[in-house]
């Protein structure tokens, strides 16, 4: 499914936007979220106790940190959210989506690449500053790091398709938003 | 594959061994910045498309050489530790996985004038 060989980017081996490349980055995401969402429900009081197998009050100590109320939402439901963007900017489009739809994988990149790092490192420094560790926020820390690697590689495929638009003198704005006559143009 | 994997433990290590051995604060402290940014370089460039991130270790080996003399750690088996880590890390990625598959130039094809993806020889 979806590795048609005219849907395979010139000079790949694959298409990147196959569903087979994408179905397990969004499994991967719903892990996440589901991890997040509990953890804010925890956060806003909605449950009492906090699953913590190894590091007796680290979850505790951390959840309830000043850092992670630094926000009007607590930074577990952050998290949610942005695993739910990373999951719906995965499903959305077909398995040419690399060259019909631009947007929507920088948009998936950039969720799941660079704002994926950064919430990692936010997670992770915690003991730095209070000294505990949180099973669950390194459970999610890991489900974000394993997301970033598969997801880039449909990114390249766009920016690489953005980058021959503009050689052959097309609208680069027009291609990123997959606007039918610009994009016919282009292989 | 296996040396990405040799530095995910490495990360993990410097992650884990301030409190098993006891570290001071500021030996800690470095081992829980520098560990977890060292597993995530050393995961993300498991995938093929993105191995190259494995060399964004390298600033980071480089520090853990020099760290232990910088922040004056006062335990013998943290410095020891440290160093040998940065050596590790180091020398591990700078090893380039086997690709199996081609990604039309990779992401310095952005930067190209006759960038792979433009001239396939299988068109």
């Amino acid at each position: 499914m979806g590795q048609r060989s005219e849907y395979i980017p010139p000079g790949w081996d694959y298409n990147p936007a196959a569903w087979s490349q994408r179905i397990p980055i969004v499994i991967l995401a719903f892990v996440g979220f589901g991890i997040a969402t509990y953890l804010s429900l925890y956060q806003l009081n909605y449950v009492d106790t906090v699953w913590e197998p190894f590091f007796g009050d680290g979850s505790i100590t951390i959840l309830n940190s000043k850092i992670s109320r630094l926000l009007p939402i607590p930074d577990a439901a952050l998290g949610a959210l942005g695993y739910l963007v990373d999951a719906i900017s995965g499903i959305i489009g077909g398995t040419n989506r690399w060259r019909r739809m631009p947007w929507i994988v920088i948009v998936f990149g950039l969720a799941v690449g660079p704002l994926g790092f950064i919430s990692v490192m936010l997670v992770v420094f915690q003991p730095v500053l209070f000294s505990a560790w949180c099973t669950l926020c390194l459970a999610s820390a890991i489900v974000s790091i394993s997301m970033i690697g598969p997801a880039m590689d449909e990114m390249l495929a766009s920016l690489q398709y953005i980058q021959r638009a503009k050689r052959s003198g097309i609208s680069t704005w027009k291609v990123f938003w997959g606007i039918q006559p610009e994009v016919e143009k282009i292989k | 594959m296996w040396t990405i994997f040799i530095n995910i433990i490495l990360g993990i290590w410097l992650m884990a061994a301030p409190t098993i051995l006891g570290y001071g604060p500021i030996a800690s402290d470095n081992g829980h910045i520098v560990g977890p940014i060292i597993v995530t370089f050393s995961t993300i460039s498991l995938w093929e498309a993105t191995n190259a991130v494995r060399k964004w270790n390298y600033p980071f080996a480089l520090w853990l050489l020099l760290a232990p003399w910088i922040l004056e750690y006062d335990l013998t088996i943290a410095i020891v530790s440290d160093m040998l880590i940065g050596a590790m890390v180091f020398a591990m990625s700078t090893l380039r996985s086997s690709m199996k598959n081609r990604y039309g130039g990779g992401w310095t094809s952005l930067w190209k004038k006759y960038p792979d993806h433009m001239n396939d020889p299988m068109e």
